[in-house]
């Protein structure tokens, strides 16, 4: 019965999208529906119901309208790179595509911002701006491909957020479409406008507070000058504590990045590069030119008294790309190392990151599994890479409890289950680890005031029954919980 | 049994006391003044406020109660002031965590050790030695370093507040990088106490600079006035403040950096415009003398900003209407004095900042004032702040007003 009920209303509102969007732009053949089944989370999957690809704030307000009438799930895409299953549709749900969406709509070099359509890609803003020497700050590694429509629903960062911050500090405004289909536009052209910072809310809500067709970003000026060194050293603590011996000395250090061993190996397999330390760490610094001279001189004083075996500071742009190359590569070339892998991000207060990294390593020897670790270690934000093998069924679900063990270390030193990729699916269950009951409920009331008919790309960010078995609703804490013998993942 | 009473059997007596002439909001005497002790204490005031009907309004350091509307009834005002701890001061981290009714100067006190840390909390808002770190959030309030620091809702990084019906919940976390579940604090900052409490707060720190030099230019030309900004913003220095105040056309831009970087920042500003060098005790002096200007008299005082490139307007309009102007001159945000109360006066200055396409915000004056900057939003945003306020305080308790 139900079932026939939500194919009914499914077919209704292909009906209504064809007239809204243009009977090409509706998919509903389920080979084309299956490309939209998961995002970059790719062990997470369900094909949705419908694909609708609308080409403008109105279709796409007059879709959601339709959703809303018809009591039909939805859930905005935009290049679908998202690493926490933000994007992941439901069975009787809609895929709102935004790919048709991709107009740069107005350049303001005076006012230094630029308005977009939300399929516009992170770098395009850039592209755009950098011949009149600016670029757009927050720099997600993925940002060849990943959209600001993403971007703004991530509150997406990047190796440079450690000095420029998140998408949220560059964000100006933006048109909405909200649950019901109305259109806002949050935030304002001028600075200081009274109301509540709804923009700010909406930004890192997952998709679950609305759907943005247009943004307007600030650019910042290139920095006069740019300086980076690659330093190898013979421990992972002794990179640890540089990093917190160049933070200790007033030093805002545009990216600090690290690599262990087993990380600098993957890349090696895939870059030409030489490296071959128990940890590398890459420091960037950028402003004005005499400022960043003195301030570079003086970390790689620190680097080498923190017994750095080697540093090497890039002469030129391209030496500079081939350190970068080979930070970014360390993912792609995970795959060398095994036949699969996961890719976590957790945080930690950067002061512990050398108990932390003995942890991991303890949980891997444990597990009998690898990790490589790469991160952003300026901010604390920690990606570790669980490598395992997909052919043998165990270890697929020992590596995502070694993965989860990870998080639930990083919140044990006061740190987050997420600095970037978002909870989505991925971690919505793991949102008690971080927060209790009277938490969630507060989150949840946020979220009812912006989506009170839970269409909003439902069963995101909050942990539910549906997502998480038996967690029980927000208020109850189990007594074995509270007396600290044991928790859920 | 009387307000006090019941208040006292909930908090202890020596934690409520009857209100007095100088506890009046908007001209209202609240029945008492409760200061709880702890977050539960705080659930226990909103508790009882939800039960009994009453209206509570929240006051810090009582700094900034003229930049929120005025409480419609007052019942109790809830103080802040004995939640004044530092809860936890990462030096390595650059964070820390405090209470919200600890004073935004013995925060700057307690983790500046000159010494051993030299770091600082970088917003320097109007308000003195007097305001809070509750109420600084709850007012967005920011000073002349939000040019390269930002506001609160840059720089706080994790919050614990008390929902109007007595909900004790945290938001963020203690780590300057995490996106884990809705971002609460970025409604409670500039929510002016109307939805929650803020009990704690998470804060960003930025490191003291080894140097810092100071330059002023006085030009009374607008256009010269702001073309100078607009050169500074484009040239490679990024300046800790860039204050321009009008009727003197005084533009004040201190750069922090090292002692090479400040030398040679400083060397590109001489070739920017006529600048003249201030020592230190100058510098320090005129940046003081800037940030009360606004203040000093007692006529009513706007907060105005318009986009970057409208400065050279917004000085002429400050200019026309015979009002002082301290902008923070990149971001174009800053305060608008007006000599009287002239009604006339205002409203045209109030017109031009519009026709600017800026926003204004009333920080000191009347209710006729008030209701000339108050502006109608749109419909769903207004929606969507009713159902915030709805579900964060279901029972109307809390007097504050976002608008």
């Amino acid at each position: 019965m139900a079932a026939t009920q939500t194919t009914d209303r499914l077919g209704t509102l292909a009906e209504r999208a064809r007239a809204i969007v243009g009977p090409v732009w509706v998919l509903s053949d389920p080979a084309q529906l299956s490309t939209y089944e998961c995002d970059g989370l790719t062990n997470q999957r369900e094909r949705p119901g419908l694909v609708v690809l609308p080409a403008s704030t109105d279709e796409v307000a007059a879709v959601v309208r339709a959703c809303h009438e018809l009591g039909i799930p939805f859930v905005a895409r935009g290049a679908g790179s998202g690493l926490s299953g933000g994007a992941m549709p439901r069975a009787e749900g809609v895929v709102i595509g935004l790919a048709r969406m991709r107009e740069i709509l107005a350049v303001d070099l005076p006012n230094r911002r630029v308005t977009v359509q939300p399929g516009v890609t992170n770098l395009a803003i850039t592209e755009a701006v950098a011949p009149h020497g600016f670029y757009y700050a927050p720099d997600p590694s993925s940002q060849q491909v990943c959209t600001i429509g993403g971007n703004l629903a991530e509150n997406a960062g990047g190796a440079h957020c450690l000095k420029y911050g998140f998408t949220v500090n560059h964000a100006l405004s933006a048109v909405v479409v909200l649950a019901d289909g109305a259109v806002v536009r949050l935030g304002a052209d001028a600075p200081d406008a009274p109301g509540l910072d709804l923009l700010g809310v909406l930004i890192g809500s997952e998709g679950t507070c609305g759907i943005v067709t247009e943004a307007v970003v600030g650019i910042l000026p290139k920095p006069q000058h740019v300086e980076t060194l690659v330093a190898f050293f013979d421990t992972v603590e002794e990179g640890g504590e540089t990093v917190s011996a160049i933070i200790s000395a007033g030093i805002v250090p545009a990216a600090v990045e690290m690599m262990d061993r087993l990380a600098i190996e993957a890349a090696r397999a895939v870059t030409k590069m030489d490296w071959d330390a128990e940890s590398a760490l890459i420091v960037e610094l950028d402003g004005p030119e005499s400022e960043v001279r003195s301030q570079f001189e003086a970390v790689t004083r620190i680097c080498a008294a923190h017994h750095a075996r080697e540093v090497r500071v890039a002469a030129s742009p391209a030496e500079r790309a081939a350190i970068w190359t080979a930070r970014k590569s360390a993912f792609a070339a995970a795959g060398r190392l095994a036949p699969a892998y996961r890719v976590q991000d957790g945080v930690i207060p950067r002061t512990r990151l050398p108990e932390v990294l003995r942890g991991i390593a303890a949980l891997s020897e444990r597990y009998g599994l690898r990790v490589a670790n790469v991160f952003h270690a300026g901010d604390g934000n920690l990606h570790p890479l669980v490598l395992y093998d997909s052919a043998v069924p165990e270890q697929v679900e020992q590596s995502e409890e070694l993965a989860m063990a990870i998080v639930a270390l990083c919140v044990e030193f006061g740190g987050s289950i997420t600095g970037e990729h978002g909870v989505g699916t991925e971690k919505a269950c793991s949102m008690p680890k971080m927060f209790d009951g009277d938490d969630l409920t507060a989150f949840d009331r946020v979220r009812g005031a912006f989506d009170p008919d839970g269409l909003c790309n439902p069963d995101k960010l909050l942990p539910t029954p549906r997502l998480c078995g038996e967690v029980p609703g927000f208020h109850r804490v189990h007594p074995v919980e509270r007396a600290g013998l044991g928790d859920r993942l | 049994m009387g307000l006090v009473e019941d208040l006292a059997a909930d908090l202890g007596p020596a934690r409520v006391r009857p209100g007095g002439p100088d506890d009046a909001i908007g001209g209202r005497v609240p029945a008492a003044v409760a200061e709880p002790l702890s977050p539960e204490a705080v659930a226990a005031v909103l508790a009882r406020a939800g039960r009994d009907g009453l209206a509570v309004r929240v006051r810090g350091g009582g700094t900034k109660q003229s930049w929120s509307a005025p409480p419609e009834r007052l019942d109790v005002v809830l103080s802040t002031r004995a939640l004044h701890r530092l809860i936890d001061h990462a030096p390595g981290d650059m964070t820390c965590v405090a209470e919200a009714g600890m004073p935004l100067a013995a925060l700057q006190a307690a983790i500046a050790d000159v010494t051993t840390h030299r770091q600082r909390l970088m917003l320097d808002p109007p308000g003195g030695a007097e305001a809070t770190l509750g109420g600084v959030l709850a007012t967005a309030a920011a000073g002349p370093r939000r040019v390269r620091y930002g506001t609160p809702r840059d720089l706080v990084i994790g919050a614990r507040y008390v929902t109007g019906d007595g909900l004790a919940a945290k938001t963020g976390g203690r780590v300057v990088k995490n996106v884990a579940g809705y971002d609460v604090a970025k409604l409670l900052i500039g929510s002016h106490g109307s939805l929650a409490v803020i009990t704690e707060v998470a804060l960003k720190l930025h490191p003291l600079p080894d140097a810092a030099r100071t330059v002023v230019l006085r030009d009374p030309d607008p256009d010269r006035a702001a073309a100078f900004c607009d050169a500074v913003r484009g040239a490679p220095i990024t300046p800790a403040l860039v204050e321009a105040a009008w009727p003197e056309g005084l533009v004040l831009v201190r750069v922090e950096s090292t002692e090479e970087g400040a030398a040679a920042q400083v060397e590109r500003l001489r070739g920017l415009g006529p600048v003249e060098e201030l020592d230190e005790v100058a510098a320090d002096a005129l940046t003081a003398d800037l940030a009360a200007r606004a203040w000093a008299g007692t006529g009513p005082v706007l907060a105005v900003g318009v986009v970057p490139d409208r400065l050279a307007d917004l000085l002429r309009a400050a200019r026309d209407a015979g009002a002082t102007l301290v902008a923070r001159a990149p971001v174009c945000a800053g305060e608008l004095a007006l000599p009287d109360d002239d009604p006339d006066r205002a409203a045209r200055l109030i017109d031009a900042v519009r026709a600017l396409g800026g926003s204004v915000q009333l920080r000191r004056g009347g209710e006729d004032l008030r209701a000339l900057v108050r502006t109608a939003p749109e419909p769903a945003v207004l929606r969507l702040e009713a159902a915030l306020k709805d579900r964060l305080d279901p029972h109307g308790v809390l007097a504050g007003a976002a608008r």
